[in-house]
Protein backbone atom coordinates (compact mmCIF):
# COMPACT_ATOMS: atom_id res chain seq x y z
CA UNK A 1 0.00 0.00 0.00
CA UNK A 2 1.29 3.24 -0.71
CA UNK A 3 0.26 6.72 1.26
CA UNK A 4 -1.12 9.51 -0.20
CA UNK A 5 -3.09 12.48 0.79
CA UNK A 6 -5.27 12.87 -2.29
CA UNK A 7 -6.40 9.90 -4.44
CA UNK A 8 -7.96 10.77 -7.79
CA UNK A 9 -10.08 8.36 -9.44
CA UNK A 10 -10.44 9.71 -13.25
CA UNK A 11 -7.69 11.72 -15.67
CA UNK A 12 -10.36 13.87 -17.82
CA UNK A 13 -10.54 17.65 -17.12
CA UNK A 14 -11.68 17.50 -13.27
CA UNK A 15 -9.37 14.41 -12.31
CA UNK A 16 -6.57 16.71 -14.19
CA UNK A 17 -7.46 20.21 -12.06
CA UNK A 18 -7.88 18.15 -9.20
CA UNK A 19 -4.59 16.48 -9.14
CA UNK A 20 -2.89 19.87 -10.63
CA UNK A 21 -4.33 22.06 -7.82
CA UNK A 22 -4.11 19.61 -5.22
CA UNK A 23 -0.07 18.84 -5.98
CA UNK A 24 0.19 22.92 -6.15
CA UNK A 25 -0.64 23.11 -2.51
CA UNK A 26 2.23 20.51 -2.03
CA UNK A 27 -0.06 17.76 -1.54
CA UNK A 28 0.96 14.15 -2.30
CA UNK A 29 -1.25 13.23 -5.29
CA UNK A 30 -2.03 10.21 -7.64
CA UNK A 31 -4.77 10.29 -10.26
CA UNK A 32 -5.34 7.34 -12.22
CA UNK A 33 -6.75 6.60 -15.99
CA UNK A 34 -8.38 3.86 -17.26
CA UNK A 35 -7.22 4.88 -20.62
CA UNK A 36 -3.42 3.93 -22.22
CA UNK A 37 -3.71 7.90 -21.40
CA UNK A 38 -6.23 10.89 -20.78
CA UNK A 39 -9.03 11.20 -23.41
CA UNK A 40 -9.23 7.77 -25.32
CA UNK A 41 -12.07 6.47 -23.66
CA UNK A 42 -13.94 10.07 -23.70
CA UNK A 43 -16.51 10.87 -26.12
CA UNK A 44 -18.42 14.38 -25.67
CA UNK A 45 -19.65 17.18 -28.20
CA UNK A 46 -17.29 18.21 -27.46
CA UNK A 47 -17.11 22.35 -27.20
CA UNK A 48 -14.48 23.92 -24.38
CA UNK A 49 -16.92 26.76 -22.73
CA UNK A 50 -15.39 30.68 -22.52
CA UNK A 51 -15.72 30.95 -18.98
CA UNK A 52 -12.83 28.56 -19.08
CA UNK A 53 -10.67 31.52 -20.11
CA UNK A 54 -12.14 33.39 -17.31
CA UNK A 55 -10.95 31.07 -14.38
CA UNK A 56 -8.22 29.18 -15.79
CA UNK A 57 -5.42 31.32 -16.89
CA UNK A 58 -3.47 28.58 -18.40
CA UNK A 59 -6.41 28.11 -21.39
CA UNK A 60 -4.67 30.82 -23.13
CA UNK A 61 -1.53 28.23 -23.97
CA UNK A 62 -3.95 26.10 -25.78
CA UNK A 63 -3.11 26.42 -29.70
CA UNK A 64 -3.70 24.61 -32.48
CA UNK A 65 0.02 22.99 -31.87
CA UNK A 66 -1.13 21.48 -28.79
CA UNK A 67 -4.40 20.73 -29.91
CA UNK A 68 -4.87 20.43 -34.03
CA UNK A 69 -8.43 19.80 -33.44
CA UNK A 70 -9.14 23.48 -32.22
CA UNK A 71 -12.13 24.86 -34.33
CA UNK A 72 -14.04 28.17 -32.69
CA UNK A 73 -17.72 27.63 -32.23
CA UNK A 74 -17.85 31.42 -33.34
CA UNK A 75 -21.86 31.03 -34.76
CA UNK A 76 -24.46 28.74 -34.55
CA UNK A 77 -26.67 27.31 -37.02
CA UNK A 78 -30.28 26.44 -35.62
CA UNK A 79 -32.29 24.02 -37.91
CA UNK A 80 -35.81 24.02 -37.38
CA UNK A 81 -37.29 20.34 -38.62
CA UNK A 82 -41.05 19.82 -38.91
CA UNK A 83 -43.24 16.53 -38.70
CA UNK A 84 -42.53 16.11 -42.14
CA UNK A 85 -38.75 15.97 -41.78
CA UNK A 86 -38.09 19.12 -43.39
CA UNK A 87 -36.01 22.02 -42.41
CA UNK A 88 -38.79 24.55 -42.54
CA UNK A 89 -36.68 27.59 -41.46
CA UNK A 90 -33.40 28.00 -40.24
CA UNK A 91 -31.61 30.82 -37.82
CA UNK A 92 -27.96 31.67 -37.23
CA UNK A 93 -26.73 33.60 -33.98
CA UNK A 94 -23.40 34.71 -32.60
CA UNK A 95 -22.67 35.66 -29.85
CA UNK A 96 -24.63 39.03 -29.10
CA UNK A 97 -23.95 42.46 -28.16
CA UNK A 98 -25.16 42.24 -24.59
CA UNK A 99 -21.91 39.41 -24.08
CA UNK A 100 -19.54 40.94 -21.69
CA UNK A 101 -15.83 39.57 -22.11
CA UNK A 102 -13.26 38.06 -24.47
CA UNK A 103 -13.33 34.88 -25.79
CA UNK A 104 -17.38 34.98 -25.36
CA UNK A 105 -16.97 37.84 -27.70
CA UNK A 106 -15.31 35.49 -30.38
CA UNK A 107 -16.85 32.21 -29.91
CA UNK A 108 -19.59 30.35 -28.49
CA UNK A 109 -17.91 27.23 -27.57
CA UNK A 110 -13.79 25.88 -28.73
CA UNK A 111 -14.23 22.65 -29.86
CA UNK A 112 -11.71 20.20 -29.70
CA UNK A 113 -11.01 16.65 -29.57
CA UNK A 114 -10.47 14.93 -26.30
CA UNK A 115 -8.06 12.35 -27.28
CA UNK A 116 -5.95 16.18 -27.75
CA UNK A 117 -7.43 18.03 -24.90
CA UNK A 118 -7.44 15.80 -22.28
CA UNK A 119 -3.83 14.78 -22.30
CA UNK A 120 -2.59 18.38 -22.89
CA UNK A 121 -4.76 19.02 -19.44
CA UNK A 122 -3.08 16.00 -17.92
CA UNK A 123 0.14 17.16 -18.39
CA UNK A 124 -0.24 20.22 -15.91
CA UNK A 125 -1.07 18.39 -13.29
CA UNK A 126 1.96 15.62 -13.81
CA UNK A 127 4.03 18.52 -14.52
CA UNK A 128 3.00 20.08 -10.99
CA UNK A 129 3.75 17.09 -9.21
CA UNK A 130 1.17 14.78 -9.41
CA UNK A 131 1.55 10.93 -10.35
CA UNK A 132 -0.19 9.31 -12.88
CA UNK A 133 -1.14 5.81 -13.40
CA UNK A 134 -2.56 5.37 -17.11
CA UNK A 135 -3.75 2.00 -17.84
CA UNK A 136 -5.32 1.16 -14.43
CA UNK A 137 -8.56 0.24 -13.45
CA UNK A 138 -9.94 1.44 -9.89
CA UNK A 139 -11.99 -1.27 -9.43
CA UNK A 140 -13.01 -0.79 -5.68
CA UNK A 141 -12.54 1.27 -2.83
CA UNK A 142 -10.05 0.53 0.75
CA UNK A 143 -12.15 0.21 3.78
CA UNK A 144 -11.22 0.39 7.58
CA UNK A 145 -14.15 -0.34 9.96
CA UNK A 146 -16.63 0.09 7.01
CA UNK A 147 -15.13 3.89 6.52
CA UNK A 148 -13.45 4.28 2.87
CA UNK A 149 -9.48 4.88 3.35
CA UNK A 150 -8.52 4.64 -0.15
CA UNK A 151 -9.19 2.72 -3.47
CA UNK A 152 -7.90 -0.28 -4.79
CA UNK A 153 -7.01 -0.90 -8.63
CA UNK A 154 -7.44 -4.09 -10.38
CA UNK A 155 -3.90 -5.66 -9.98
CA UNK A 156 -5.14 -5.43 -5.75
CA UNK A 157 -2.81 -2.45 -5.48
CA UNK A 158 -3.98 0.02 -2.81
CA UNK A 159 -3.92 3.30 -2.55
CA UNK A 160 -4.73 5.35 0.68
CA UNK A 161 -5.43 8.89 0.76
CA UNK A 162 -9.02 11.11 0.46
CA UNK A 163 -10.44 9.47 -2.39
CA UNK A 164 -12.20 12.27 -5.12
CA UNK A 165 -14.01 10.34 -7.27
CA UNK A 166 -13.97 12.07 -11.13
CA UNK A 167 -14.44 8.70 -12.38
CA UNK A 168 -17.33 9.82 -15.22
CA UNK A 169 -21.17 9.12 -15.08
CA UNK A 170 -21.17 5.33 -14.20
CA UNK A 171 -18.48 5.80 -11.33
CA UNK A 172 -17.26 3.02 -9.02
CA UNK A 173 -16.41 5.57 -6.40
CA UNK A 174 -19.85 6.85 -6.35
CA UNK A 175 -20.93 3.17 -5.83
CA UNK A 176 -18.72 1.39 -3.90
CA UNK A 177 -19.10 4.64 -1.47
CA UNK A 178 -22.31 4.09 -0.94
CA UNK A 179 -23.41 7.20 -2.70
CA UNK A 180 -25.41 6.09 -5.82
CA UNK A 181 -25.99 2.52 -7.43
CA UNK A 182 -27.38 4.14 -10.39
CA UNK A 183 -28.87 7.45 -11.50
CA UNK A 184 -32.49 7.89 -11.53
CA UNK A 185 -33.83 7.39 -14.96
CA UNK A 186 -34.60 11.07 -15.81
CA UNK A 187 -31.47 11.50 -14.38
CA UNK A 188 -29.41 10.53 -17.10
CA UNK A 189 -29.22 10.95 -20.88
CA UNK A 190 -27.93 8.77 -23.50
CA UNK A 191 -25.76 10.12 -26.12
CA UNK A 192 -24.67 8.40 -29.39
CA UNK A 193 -22.94 10.83 -31.86
CA UNK A 194 -21.24 9.78 -35.22
CA UNK A 195 -17.96 11.52 -36.05
CA UNK A 196 -17.33 12.77 -39.95
CA UNK A 197 -13.65 13.35 -41.18
CA UNK A 198 -13.96 16.40 -43.47
CA UNK A 199 -11.21 18.59 -44.76
CA UNK A 200 -10.40 22.11 -43.06
CA UNK A 201 -10.60 23.93 -46.49
CA UNK A 202 -14.24 22.40 -47.00
CA UNK A 203 -15.62 23.50 -43.65
CA UNK A 204 -13.87 27.13 -43.61
CA UNK A 205 -15.80 27.20 -47.18
CA UNK A 206 -19.14 25.72 -46.82
CA UNK A 207 -19.33 26.61 -43.14
CA UNK A 208 -17.34 29.63 -42.88
CA UNK A 209 -17.23 30.36 -38.58
CA UNK A 210 -20.75 28.62 -38.74
CA UNK A 211 -19.07 25.92 -36.50
CA UNK A 212 -22.07 24.85 -34.42
CA UNK A 213 -25.13 23.53 -35.36
CA UNK A 214 -28.25 22.66 -33.73
CA UNK A 215 -31.06 20.31 -35.56
CA UNK A 216 -34.42 21.31 -33.55
CA UNK A 217 -36.69 18.80 -34.47
CA UNK A 218 -40.85 17.48 -34.33
CA UNK A 219 -39.44 13.93 -35.25
CA UNK A 220 -36.08 13.32 -32.91
CA UNK A 221 -34.52 15.19 -29.66
CA UNK A 222 -32.67 18.38 -30.93
CA UNK A 223 -29.30 16.54 -32.58
CA UNK A 224 -26.08 19.06 -32.09
CA UNK A 225 -23.41 19.35 -34.64
CA UNK A 226 -20.20 20.43 -33.85
CA UNK A 227 -16.80 21.23 -35.84
CA UNK A 228 -13.58 20.54 -35.61
CA UNK A 229 -10.75 21.69 -37.67
CA UNK A 230 -11.01 18.27 -40.08
CA UNK A 231 -14.48 17.08 -39.24
CA UNK A 232 -17.77 17.09 -37.26
CA UNK A 233 -19.64 15.09 -34.45
CA UNK A 234 -23.65 14.62 -35.24
CA UNK A 235 -25.37 13.51 -32.05
CA UNK A 236 -28.37 13.60 -29.77
CA UNK A 237 -29.70 12.24 -26.33
CA UNK A 238 -32.68 12.08 -24.03
CA UNK A 239 -33.05 11.01 -20.88
CA UNK A 240 -33.58 7.16 -20.54
CA UNK A 241 -37.41 7.42 -19.78
CA UNK A 242 -37.92 8.59 -22.96
CA UNK A 243 -36.75 6.07 -25.42
CA UNK A 244 -39.33 4.04 -27.40
CA UNK A 245 -36.88 3.03 -29.80
CA UNK A 246 -33.32 3.00 -29.92
CA UNK A 247 -31.64 6.27 -29.56
CA UNK A 248 -29.80 5.12 -32.99
CA UNK A 249 -33.25 5.27 -34.76
CA UNK A 250 -33.86 8.84 -33.74
CA UNK A 251 -30.01 10.00 -34.52
CA UNK A 252 -30.26 8.00 -38.31
CA UNK A 253 -33.50 10.27 -38.15
CA UNK A 254 -31.50 13.28 -38.18
CA UNK A 255 -28.58 11.99 -40.42
CA UNK A 256 -31.02 10.98 -42.99
CA UNK A 257 -32.99 14.85 -43.56
CA UNK A 258 -32.64 15.92 -47.29
CA UNK A 259 -31.04 18.73 -46.12
CA UNK A 260 -28.33 16.86 -44.30
CA UNK A 261 -27.58 14.68 -47.17
CA UNK A 262 -26.75 17.33 -48.97
CA UNK A 263 -24.30 18.77 -46.49
CA UNK A 264 -22.80 15.89 -46.02
CA UNK A 265 -22.71 15.68 -50.40
CA UNK A 266 -21.16 18.87 -50.45
CA UNK A 267 -18.84 18.93 -47.59
CA UNK A 268 -17.76 15.36 -48.60
CA UNK A 269 -17.61 13.91 -45.15
CA UNK A 270 -16.84 10.71 -44.44
CA UNK A 271 -18.18 8.47 -41.16
CA UNK A 272 -14.97 8.09 -39.25
CA UNK A 273 -15.94 6.77 -36.05
CA UNK A 274 -19.22 5.84 -34.14
CA UNK A 275 -19.18 6.56 -30.10
CA UNK A 276 -21.99 6.83 -27.53
CA UNK A 277 -21.48 7.98 -23.92
CA UNK A 278 -24.01 8.59 -20.87
CA UNK A 279 -24.46 12.08 -19.35
CA UNK A 280 -26.08 13.00 -16.27
CA UNK A 281 -28.19 15.89 -17.00
CA UNK A 282 -30.22 16.83 -13.83
CA UNK A 283 -31.80 19.68 -11.90
CA UNK A 284 -29.50 19.69 -8.66
CA UNK A 285 -26.63 17.59 -7.93
CA UNK A 286 -26.88 15.76 -4.71
CA UNK A 287 -25.26 13.09 -2.09
CA UNK A 288 -21.69 14.72 -3.65
CA UNK A 289 -19.58 13.20 -0.52
CA UNK A 290 -19.51 10.84 2.32
CA UNK A 291 -16.58 10.20 4.95
CA UNK A 292 -13.47 10.75 3.13
CA UNK A 293 -14.98 10.71 -0.62
CA UNK A 294 -15.96 13.87 -2.42
CA UNK A 295 -17.57 13.49 -6.54
CA UNK A 296 -16.77 16.06 -8.84
CA UNK A 297 -17.92 16.56 -12.24
CA UNK A 298 -20.29 13.78 -14.48
CA UNK A 299 -19.42 11.63 -11.02
CA UNK A 300 -21.37 14.21 -9.03
CA UNK A 301 -23.66 15.48 -11.57
CA UNK A 302 -22.61 18.48 -12.11
CA UNK A 303 -23.42 19.48 -16.06
CA UNK A 304 -24.89 22.32 -16.54
CA UNK A 305 -28.92 21.69 -16.12
CA UNK A 306 -29.46 23.21 -19.12
CA UNK A 307 -27.40 22.51 -22.12
CA UNK A 308 -25.09 19.45 -20.27
CA UNK A 309 -21.54 21.78 -20.50
CA UNK A 310 -19.95 19.08 -18.51
CA UNK A 311 -16.08 20.36 -18.48
CA UNK A 312 -16.35 23.84 -17.31
CA UNK A 313 -18.42 22.07 -14.59
CA UNK A 314 -15.83 19.51 -14.12
CA UNK A 315 -12.85 21.95 -13.50
CA UNK A 316 -14.62 24.20 -11.31
CA UNK A 317 -15.94 21.49 -8.82
CA UNK A 318 -12.41 20.19 -9.23
CA UNK A 319 -11.09 22.89 -8.24
CA UNK A 320 -13.48 23.27 -4.85
CA UNK A 321 -12.92 19.68 -3.92
CA UNK A 322 -9.06 20.32 -3.57
CA UNK A 323 -9.36 23.54 -1.70
CA UNK A 324 -11.85 21.72 0.97
CA UNK A 325 -9.47 18.71 0.59
CA UNK A 326 -6.73 20.58 1.70
CA UNK A 327 -8.53 22.36 4.85
CA UNK A 328 -9.94 18.85 5.80
CA UNK A 329 -5.99 17.27 5.84
CA UNK A 330 -4.46 19.90 7.69
CA UNK A 331 -7.19 19.85 10.34
CA UNK A 332 -7.24 16.18 10.50
CA UNK A 333 -10.96 16.01 9.59
CA UNK A 334 -11.91 14.22 6.36
CA UNK A 335 -15.72 13.51 7.97
CA UNK A 336 -18.96 13.54 5.90
CA UNK A 337 -19.75 16.61 7.97
CA UNK A 338 -16.63 18.69 7.05
CA UNK A 339 -16.64 17.71 3.62
CA UNK A 340 -19.61 19.45 3.41
CA UNK A 341 -17.76 22.62 2.51
CA UNK A 342 -17.71 21.24 -0.92
CA UNK A 343 -21.19 22.04 -0.97
CA UNK A 344 -21.33 24.87 0.25
CA UNK A 345 -18.35 25.93 -1.76
CA UNK A 346 -19.39 24.85 -5.11
CA UNK A 347 -22.97 26.94 -4.61
CA UNK A 348 -21.25 30.27 -4.42
CA UNK A 349 -19.13 29.71 -7.83
CA UNK A 350 -20.78 30.47 -11.19
CA UNK A 351 -21.81 26.42 -11.50
CA UNK A 352 -23.59 26.73 -8.44
CA UNK A 353 -25.23 29.91 -9.76
CA UNK A 354 -26.56 27.61 -12.82
CA UNK A 355 -28.11 24.94 -10.64
CA UNK A 356 -29.86 28.27 -8.42
CA UNK A 357 -32.49 27.66 -10.94
CA UNK A 358 -31.75 24.27 -12.25
CA UNK A 359 -35.17 22.37 -11.59
CA UNK A 360 -36.64 24.69 -13.86
CA UNK A 361 -33.92 24.81 -16.81
CA UNK A 362 -34.02 21.36 -16.61
CA UNK A 363 -37.43 21.18 -16.93
CA UNK A 364 -37.65 23.16 -19.64
CA UNK A 365 -35.29 21.56 -21.89
CA UNK A 366 -37.30 18.15 -21.10
CA UNK A 367 -40.40 19.95 -22.15
CA UNK A 368 -38.80 21.79 -25.71
CA UNK A 369 -35.93 20.09 -27.16
CA UNK A 370 -36.57 16.49 -25.57
CA UNK A 371 -39.81 16.56 -26.48
CA UNK A 372 -39.97 16.86 -30.11
CA UNK A 373 -43.50 15.31 -30.45
CA UNK A 374 -45.40 17.33 -28.18
CA UNK A 375 -44.23 20.33 -28.36
CA UNK A 376 -41.50 21.08 -31.00
CA UNK A 377 -44.59 19.99 -33.30
CA UNK A 378 -45.89 23.35 -32.65
CA UNK A 379 -43.07 25.35 -31.74
CA UNK A 380 -41.26 24.65 -35.34
CA UNK A 381 -44.41 25.85 -37.70
CA UNK A 382 -44.95 28.75 -35.31
CA UNK A 383 -41.30 29.71 -35.73
CA UNK A 384 -41.21 29.18 -39.05
CA UNK A 385 -44.81 31.20 -39.48
CA UNK A 386 -43.11 34.15 -37.64
CA UNK A 387 -39.92 34.32 -39.94
CA UNK A 388 -41.87 33.00 -43.10
CA UNK A 389 -44.66 34.12 -42.99
CA UNK A 390 -44.23 37.22 -44.64
CA UNK A 391 -42.17 36.74 -47.10
CA UNK A 392 -44.83 35.50 -49.14
CA UNK A 393 -46.47 36.52 -52.78
CA UNK A 394 -49.68 34.55 -52.52
CA UNK A 395 -52.03 37.05 -50.86
CA UNK A 396 -52.50 40.87 -50.72
CA UNK A 397 -49.87 41.50 -47.40
CA UNK A 398 -52.22 42.24 -45.34
CA UNK A 399 -54.32 39.55 -46.14
CA UNK A 400 -50.84 37.56 -45.49
CA UNK A 401 -50.12 39.61 -42.25
CA UNK A 402 -54.10 38.62 -41.11
CA UNK A 403 -53.43 34.78 -41.97
CA UNK A 404 -49.93 34.25 -40.26
CA UNK A 405 -51.83 36.22 -37.17
CA UNK A 406 -54.74 33.16 -37.22
CA UNK A 407 -52.02 30.59 -37.66
CA UNK A 408 -50.31 31.42 -34.77
CA UNK A 409 -53.85 31.85 -32.49
CA UNK A 410 -54.02 28.24 -33.42
CA UNK A 411 -50.48 27.64 -31.27
CA UNK A 412 -52.29 29.29 -28.85
CA UNK A 413 -54.02 26.11 -26.47
CA UNK A 414 -50.66 24.47 -26.81
CA UNK A 415 -48.06 27.10 -26.33
CA UNK A 416 -50.16 29.23 -23.37
CA UNK A 417 -49.80 26.13 -20.94
CA UNK A 418 -46.14 25.57 -21.96
CA UNK A 419 -45.61 29.21 -20.78
CA UNK A 420 -47.03 28.91 -17.74
CA UNK A 421 -45.46 25.68 -16.77
CA UNK A 422 -42.23 26.12 -17.59
CA UNK A 423 -41.03 29.93 -18.44
CA UNK A 424 -43.34 31.52 -15.45
CA UNK A 425 -41.94 29.36 -12.66
CA UNK A 426 -38.15 30.02 -14.69
CA UNK A 427 -38.87 33.66 -14.83
CA UNK A 428 -39.88 33.66 -10.92
CA UNK A 429 -37.00 31.58 -9.43
CA UNK A 430 -34.64 34.12 -11.76
CA UNK A 431 -36.16 37.56 -11.02
CA UNK A 432 -37.60 36.62 -7.49
CA UNK A 433 -41.23 36.48 -6.11
CA UNK A 434 -41.55 40.28 -5.88
CA UNK A 435 -40.51 41.35 -8.90
CA UNK A 436 -42.29 38.53 -11.21
CA UNK A 437 -45.03 40.11 -9.90
CA UNK A 438 -44.47 43.66 -11.24
CA UNK A 439 -44.67 41.79 -14.43
CA UNK A 440 -47.73 39.51 -14.16
CA UNK A 441 -49.97 41.88 -11.92
CA UNK A 442 -51.00 44.60 -14.74
CA UNK A 443 -51.70 47.24 -12.16
CA UNK A 444 -48.73 46.93 -10.29
CA UNK A 445 -46.85 47.47 -13.91
CA UNK A 446 -48.71 50.18 -15.04
CA UNK A 447 -48.43 51.74 -11.96
CA UNK A 448 -44.63 51.55 -11.92
CA UNK A 449 -44.35 53.71 -15.43
CA UNK A 450 -47.18 56.27 -15.23
CA UNK A 451 -45.60 57.28 -18.59
CA UNK A 452 -46.80 54.21 -20.09
CA UNK A 453 -50.43 54.62 -18.53
CA UNK A 454 -51.22 57.76 -19.52
CA UNK A 455 -50.24 57.11 -23.19
CA UNK A 456 -52.16 53.71 -23.02
CA UNK A 457 -54.80 56.22 -21.82
CA UNK A 458 -54.41 58.23 -24.24
CA UNK A 459 -53.96 55.28 -27.30
CA UNK A 460 -57.44 53.35 -25.85
CA UNK A 461 -59.51 55.24 -23.75
CA UNK A 462 -62.76 56.78 -24.81
CA UNK A 463 -62.68 60.52 -24.91
CA UNK A 464 -65.76 62.01 -22.47
CA UNK A 465 -65.67 63.94 -25.11
CA UNK A 466 -66.40 61.69 -27.97
CA UNK A 467 -69.27 59.73 -25.96
CA UNK A 468 -70.95 63.13 -25.86
CA UNK A 469 -70.98 63.99 -30.10
CA UNK B 1 -27.59 6.74 -45.17
CA UNK B 2 -26.67 3.57 -44.22
CA UNK B 3 -23.56 3.30 -41.82
CA UNK B 4 -22.43 0.00 -40.55
CA UNK B 5 -21.39 1.45 -37.06
CA UNK B 6 -19.15 -1.55 -35.94
CA UNK B 7 -17.16 -0.62 -38.96
CA UNK B 8 -16.17 2.64 -37.30
CA UNK B 9 -14.92 1.51 -33.65
CA UNK B 10 -11.44 0.95 -32.73
CA UNK B 11 -10.84 -1.04 -29.70
CA UNK B 12 -7.85 -3.29 -27.92
CA UNK B 13 -8.82 -6.95 -27.12
CA UNK B 14 -8.32 -8.89 -24.03
CA UNK B 15 -11.25 -7.02 -21.97
CA UNK B 16 -12.20 -9.78 -19.94
CA UNK B 17 -15.51 -9.99 -18.92
CA UNK B 18 -17.01 -6.67 -17.36
CA UNK B 19 -20.81 -7.46 -18.29
CA UNK B 20 -22.79 -10.13 -16.38
CA UNK B 21 -26.64 -10.89 -16.16
CA UNK B 22 -28.38 -12.09 -13.01
CA UNK B 23 -31.31 -13.95 -15.08
CA UNK B 24 -33.33 -14.82 -11.88
CA UNK B 25 -33.34 -10.53 -11.51
CA UNK B 26 -34.03 -9.87 -14.75
CA UNK B 27 -38.17 -8.83 -15.15
CA UNK B 28 -37.37 -8.59 -18.80
CA UNK B 29 -38.53 -5.10 -18.47
CA UNK B 30 -36.38 -5.12 -22.25
CA UNK B 31 -35.22 -1.72 -21.25
CA UNK B 32 -31.54 -3.14 -22.02
CA UNK B 33 -32.88 -4.00 -25.66
CA UNK B 34 -34.12 -1.10 -26.51
CA UNK B 35 -31.31 1.48 -25.42
CA UNK B 36 -28.53 -0.71 -26.18
CA UNK B 37 -27.10 1.09 -29.55
CA UNK B 38 -25.15 -2.25 -30.29
CA UNK B 39 -27.95 -4.69 -30.28
CA UNK B 40 -26.03 -6.80 -27.97
CA UNK B 41 -28.60 -7.36 -25.42
CA UNK B 42 -31.58 -10.35 -26.73
CA UNK B 43 -34.21 -12.35 -25.26
CA UNK B 44 -34.42 -15.69 -24.25
CA UNK B 45 -37.78 -17.23 -22.41
CA UNK B 46 -38.04 -15.24 -19.81
CA UNK B 47 -35.04 -12.90 -19.01
CA UNK B 48 -32.63 -10.93 -21.31
CA UNK B 49 -28.82 -12.01 -22.40
CA UNK B 50 -26.00 -10.32 -23.62
CA UNK B 51 -24.38 -11.75 -27.04
CA UNK B 52 -21.80 -13.91 -26.46
CA UNK B 53 -19.49 -11.48 -28.47
CA UNK B 54 -20.29 -8.42 -26.18
CA UNK B 55 -16.31 -7.60 -25.54
CA UNK B 56 -15.60 -7.14 -29.17
CA UNK B 57 -18.29 -5.54 -29.87
CA UNK B 58 -19.32 -3.09 -27.03
CA UNK B 59 -18.67 0.63 -25.97
CA UNK B 60 -18.34 0.55 -22.58
CA UNK B 61 -21.56 3.04 -22.01
CA UNK B 62 -23.07 1.64 -18.83
CA UNK B 63 -26.42 2.07 -20.65
CA UNK B 64 -27.79 -1.85 -20.04
CA UNK B 65 -26.45 -1.22 -16.25
CA UNK B 66 -27.89 2.16 -15.63
CA UNK B 67 -31.69 0.91 -16.95
CA UNK B 68 -31.41 -1.80 -15.09
CA UNK B 69 -33.36 -1.46 -12.24
CA UNK B 70 -33.80 -4.69 -11.10
CA UNK B 71 -30.37 -4.92 -10.67
CA UNK B 72 -29.64 -7.65 -12.65
CA UNK B 73 -26.91 -6.75 -15.02
CA UNK B 74 -23.42 -6.36 -13.86
CA UNK B 75 -21.13 -4.01 -15.17
CA UNK B 76 -17.29 -2.63 -14.67
CA UNK B 77 -14.89 -0.98 -17.33
CA UNK B 78 -12.69 -3.27 -19.48
CA UNK B 79 -9.59 -4.20 -17.57
CA UNK B 80 -6.97 -0.74 -18.28
CA UNK B 81 -5.73 -0.25 -21.33
CA UNK B 82 -8.32 -2.24 -22.96
CA UNK B 83 -11.45 -2.29 -24.87
CA UNK B 84 -12.88 0.53 -26.81
CA UNK B 85 -10.23 3.53 -28.14
CA UNK B 86 -12.10 6.98 -29.25
CA UNK B 87 -9.28 8.95 -30.83
CA UNK B 88 -12.03 11.49 -31.87
CA UNK B 89 -14.41 11.63 -28.93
Amino acid sequence: MTNYDVVIVGAGPGGSIAAKEAAEKGLKTIFFERGRRPGEKNASGCGLGPRMWLDFDFMKELTPDECPSMRAGAAARNYFVNSEDEVSSYIMTRPTESVTYEPAKSFITMNVYRSEFDPWLAKYATDAGAELKTSTLIVGLLKEDDKVVGVIDERGEKYRGLVIGADGVISTVARESGLRTRWEQNQVTIVPQYDFAVSPEKIDDIMGDEALAVWWSSTFPAAYQVFFNDGFHIGLGNWMTWWDKNPLYYLNRCMNLKYFQRLVRILEAKPREFQCHLLPWLGYPNNTHTDNVILIGDAGGFPCPLEAEGIYPAMITARVSVEVAAEAISEGDTSKEFLSRFDEGWKKTSVGEDFETGPELASLWRALPFSPKENMSWLVPLISEVFGGIIDWSQPHGKRIRQVASQIKSYLPKMVPMLLKEILPLLTATLGEEKMELVTDPEKLLASMPELEKVIAQAFMIDDSDEEE
Amino acid sequence: MKVNVEDLVKRIPNTGDFISVDSEKCTMCERCLIVCVMNLWKRKDDAAYIVEDYQSRCLECGACYQVCESDAIRFRYPSGGTGIVYEKG
